[in-house]
């Protein structure tokens, strides 16, 4: 039972000592990852590696879903990357994943912070922060956004406190990035839950051994709290990056299903979306989706390669 | 920790036999459709898009045709307009549309071109299916190159809806044969007077840009290809824009942020431009009193209108044809399934069914009197035709209209950005 | 558990707990009132009059109805609601299953067992993380309808019994990661075969991970749109995203009243199952199993 408090907190690059060493041990190792895998890689197989050696196909040729595809080389690359609104859709998701990412994170992590304390009512402030989380992208959420970044809804007139005169942000081509941008940050519930996981497993002993050397709150949460949380703050980071990239449902209901006006909220897989499910254009949308695979994959590669340097793991292996 | 290592598998061995049972019970319950079976019953899939009203009206006029024809059975599939072609391009493009379905003119060639649609005039020689007394000349909305792949159940026309209340109290009046020019010198004395734009965004609707087109002797398609030069779309939108800059079209801002609800509902303007059978949406959404009003002309007569058509197709693959042209033909010529329809599709494209049912409300009858109305003045031209990617252009038009009305994007800039578009769609 | 004593981090004098406390309330409350509102706009405007709700600017209705859930009884175009909810439900019932079996399987492979080709099939597993849903969807579509099981649950569940989404993988690895490797080390020295250090050990250890993923899980189900568009054909058998649609009408009157108060009511599954299980969602290790 007290196990856990009194597990060291950093392995320090321990090897493990693996239980039946020998050529017979491994063997029974890999026999075992094979089993535990056998769902994960029936499935890579079937639901993933195949339609995506299919689409990855696809993607060098034209292809309208009825006739057979055909082979055009590079074609959809030159075409998309002259595409005026494919070059809108990249600005748009960038605009998104950089300014949304880090503020949600940010959000989340302070909150989360705010609700690791005891206190009372701490249940119930979690639960209602998680609530806009639950409500996901439906239909419901499209029609208060919409009317909250209306002209004269409370935002605007928030807004004019400030000294702004843009009016509603909705019809405003200008500004409906930043409503979809709200609306992300709005929805911080779910890293909120993942950082709040991640707080309760830091061992208090930690945090009373810090004290006793007289370390403030700051240098502690510093020292202490951001080492300890750094697997799942780079879990975080890694996967909120990735959906900001694939943000679409937002978007979809936020403009009520235009991603407009002007094309303003296109972000890329809206994009990806009307050419290839309203204009059958399966082969530019598949390079498009390819194009946005090496796009987050060099993204995820960074982050990765960085995670050498400030992220803790128990686990020494690897 | 000391459980027996029998329960634990037990216990794991149930889940997944659960879990696989499951999956196995929902293997077993597969789709049905398009299928016989043993008695010599035959099921078809029929499918279509439309709110409620329709929705529960088609379900009557299915249970009359089981009623007529016990062996065959429907099996409805519904939602709305978006979700129907993404769900029926998926379909058809797996081999597995619906046996039945709506259909609308700008897909006639699309789904045509792809092999989807049965010509349905081997059925009618087979005497199978009627193809006699259509109302003026609808039936033709149905025929690509010689083939009929649609039969229309309803007729509809674009017209200018109004806000009654705002023109009365304006002093403006809407009148057959009215120009251009009178139409938006009325939009200004509306402006002036109350102080609201005239129209919502006349300009980026593509079917009134066609019969722009039509008063001046061309038309927005041609067989394969636009029917307009990238001046003439130029020209189109730089007075558009101008139009918004002066406020005689609504603030495209607002339009925007009202949506889904019209800006004319809204009260942000006093006219819009839409098929005659949707305007009951305007008694629905909005505060005032709506009526439809004739087209502006170029010449002081023709307003370049033509009457289209919602349709029944059916999938050229289909393992049932001789019951499928049963079925569209019990669909369209059957009286009492005329009296239950009314206008939800347009106003009945049979006799039979024209003659079954009389409009007693107020939004059918004010359909019906614009109809006739339309008909007498004698406006009415043939249709020109929607090649294969008409349904993309048409959304592209209104978007790049959109960004026009915004600012966003230059009229010359966004007339060339639709033809490299149009050229794309074409091809697709 | 709310006794001063246990608080990790505030250990201070009487007076500046209290002063830590009235701050703690005063943050949690502004983030509190930022958080509700647009939630309290919602059920505000399932009060108001079909009409009134598009482009409403006002918080709560002038004159409340109840048109938009009375309505609802009625059922839409002759489909019960009911039968919209049970399709999600069982949709979403299926889908914690599997992800919860399949994804910490797969998880514990990768955190706790050395094999021949982990980093290989880790790095692969990651990458899936970063296709786009689309991409996948036609491919995925002509598979299933090869197979006969378009309009049935299977397409929309097979992924999850086959730990496709990286996402819940990669978040019971991370935790497993986490887990003091003493235990199953232990465990696995003590004789205890991979399955039982799997199932006694590891996976209650586990349970914040599961039981996040089985919230994440039940929620993505039930407000998935696509999938369901895509796949399902009757319906009968259309779940409340697709239900909530109907409403929807292109060419005459949209019921937004009654559309609205649905996807109000389809909320009530989820905040239930959410309530349920988040008072075990951030449980520590040291409050999880072992006992």
């Amino acid at each position: 039972m007290t196990l856990v408090k009194e597990t060291p907190v950093r392995p320090a690059g321990k090897r493990s000592a693996a239980p039946a060493a020998g050529r017979r041990g491994r063997r029974r190792e890999n026999l075992a990852g094979y089993l535990f895998m056998s769902p994960w890689i029936a499935g890579f197989l079937l639901l993933t590696a195949g339609p995506m050696i299919a689409s990855l196909y696809y993607a060098f040729t034209s292809y309208n879903l009825f006739t057979p595809p055909q082979w055009v080389g590079l074609d959809n690359f030159t075409t998309m990357f002259q595409d005026p609104r494919w070059q809108k859709s990249v600005e748009v998701t960038l605009k998104y994943v950089v300014v949304a990412t880090p503020l949600k994170l940010l959000l989340a992590l302070g909150v989360a912070l705010l609700l690791a304390q005891k206190r009372r009512g701490q249940g119930l402030y979690r639960a209602a922060f998680y609530m806009p989380s639950l409500i996901g992208a439906s239909v419901s959420v499209g029609f208060v956004w919409r009317a909250l970044f209306s002209d004269d809804a409370i935002v605007d007139r928030g807004q004019k406190v400030f000294g702004l005169d843009v009016g509603g942000w909705i019809g405003n081509p200008d500004y409906v990035i930043y409503a979809l941008v709200a609306l992300s940050i709005w929805q911080f519930g779910a890293p909120m839950v993942i950082f709040l996981a991640g707080l309760k497993q830091v061992p208090r002993e930690l945090y009373e051994a810090a004290e006793v050397d007289g370390a403030g709150p700051l240098r502690r949460f510093w020292n202490i709290t951001l080492p300890m949380i750094s697997p799942v703050l780079f879990f975080n980071v890694l996967l909120e990056s990735i959906h900001a990239f694939q943000v679409f449902g937002s978007a979809y209901v936020v403009s009520d299903t235009r991603c407009g006006p002007a094309d303003a909220t296109l972000v890329y897989t809206c994009y990806l979306y009307q050419k290839g499910f309203k204009e059958a254009q399966m082969g530019f949308a598949s390079a498009m989706a390819w194009t946005l695979v090496v796009a987050v994959a060099l993204v995820t590669a960074v982050l990765f390669w960085s995670q050498k340097k400030w992220v803790h793991y128990e686990e020494a292996a690897k | 920790m000391g459980t027996s290592r029998n329960v634990e598998r037990r216990t794991i061995l149930k889940a997944a036999g659960a879990s696989a049972a499951t999956l196995g019970l929902a293997a077993t319950t597969g789709c049905g459709g398009g299928s016989g079976s043993g008695d010599g019953t035959v099921t078809l899939r029929y499918a279509w898009w439309g709110g409620e009203p329709r929705t529960i009206a088609i379900k009557k006029t299915i249970a009359l045709f089981e009623k007529k024809y016990p062996k065959i059975k429907i099996k409805p599939e519904f939602t709305d307009y978006e979700a129907f072609w993404e769900k029926f391009q998926t379909q058809a493009s797996g081999g597995n549309p619906p046996d039945v379905f709506q259909n609308a003119v700008g897909f006639l060639r699309k789904y045509d071109k792809r092999g989807v649609l049965m010509d349905l005039k081997s059925q009618a020689d087979a005497g199978n299916l009627s193809l006699d007394d259509f109302r003026n000349g609808v039936l033709a909305n149905g025929q690509v190159d010689g083939k009929q792949i649609g039969i229309p159940v309803g007729a509809n026309t674009m017209a200018l809806v109004i806000d009654l209340k705002a023109f009365k109290k304006a002093g403006v009046e809407a009148k057959f044969g009215w120009t251009w020019d009178e139409y938006f010198d009325a939009l200004q004395t509306i402006q002036d007077k109350l102080k609201i734009a005239g129209d919502t965004g006349y300009f980026s609707i593509m079917y009134l840009y066609d019969l722009y087109l039509r008063q001046n002797g061309k038309a927005f398609f041609t067989d394969t290809d636009l029917g307009f030069t990238e001046d003439d779309l130029t020209q189109w939108w730089e007075d558009g824009y101008k139009r918004v800059r002066s406020g005689l079209v609504a603030d495209p801002k607002k339009v925007e942020q009202v949506k889904p609800k019209s800006a004319l509902s809204a009260g942000l303007a006093a006219s819009e431009f839409t098929w005659d059978n949707f305007s009951i949406r305007y008694e629905g959404e909005g505060e005032s009193d709506y009526g439809l009003a004739p087209i502006p002309t170029t010449d002081g007569k023709q307003t370049g209108q033509y009457l289209g058509s919602l349709m029944l197709s059916a999938f050229s693959g289909t393992k049932h044809p001789k019951e499928v042209a049963q079925f569209i033909d019990f669909m369209v010529h059957d009286p009492e399934v005329g009296k239950i329809m009314g206008y939800d599709r347009g106003i009945l494209a049979t006799t039979e069914q024209y003659d079954a049912f009389t409009p007693t409300d107020a939004n059918n009858k004010g359909v019906k009197a614009y109809e006739e109305e339309v008909a007498k003045a004698d406006v009415l031209g043939k249709i020109t035709p929607h090649p294969s990617g008409a349904d993309v252009i048409e959304a592209a038009f209104l978007r790049i209209g959109g960004e026009v009305a915004q600012g966003k994007t230059k009229p010359a800039d966004a007339a060339k950005a639709l033809f490299s578009e149009a050229k794309a769609a074409f091809a697709g | 558990m709310t006794s001063a004593t246990s608080t990790p981090v505030v250990h201070s004098a009487g007076g500046r707990r209290r002063a830590g406390s009235i701050a703690w309330h005063v943050g949690a409350l502004v983030v509190l009132a930022v958080v509700l509102y647009p939630v309290v706009w919602v059920i505000g405007a399932s009060f108001k009059p079909s009409k009134d709700i598009i482009a409403s600017l006002d918080l709560l209705p002038t004159k409340p109805v109840w048109a938009n859930f009375s309505g609802l009884a009625d059922g839409i175009s002759g489909i019960s609601i009911s039968s919209f909810f049970w399709n999600s439900l069982m949709y979403a019932v299926l889908a914690v299953v599997g992800v919860v079996l399949s994804s910490s399987l797969t998880a514990y492979a990768f955190a706790k067992i050395r094999f021949a080709g982990r980093n290989l099939l880790f790095t692969l597993m990651i990458g899936t993380l970063l296709l786009p849903y689309h991409v996948l969807l036609i491919p995925q579509y002509v598979l299933f309808r090869n197979l006969e099981l378009t309009d049935t649950l299977v397409p929309l569940v097979a992924g999850k019994f086959l730990a496709v989404e990286a996402f819940f993988v990669f978040l019971m690895v991370q935790f497993m990661r986490g887990l003091p490797r003493e235990l199953d080390e232990a465990a696995r020295l003590d004789g205890c075969g991979h399955f039982r250090t799997y199932w006694s050990i590891v996976l209650p250890l586990s349970r914040p991970a599961i039981i996040t993923s089985a919230i994440f899980t039940f929620i993505n189900a039930w407000n998935d749109f696509m999938g369901p568009l895509i796949y399902l054909n009757t319906p009968e058998k259309y779940t409340v995203s697709l239900g909530l649609m109907m409403f929807r009408d292109q060419e005459g009157i949209s019921n937004y009243g009654s559309m609205i108060a649905m996807s109000l009511v389809a909320l009530v599954p989820v905040i239930a199952f959410f309530m349920a299980f988040q008072r075990y969602l951030i449980d520590g290790m040291a409050t999880s199993g072992l006992k």
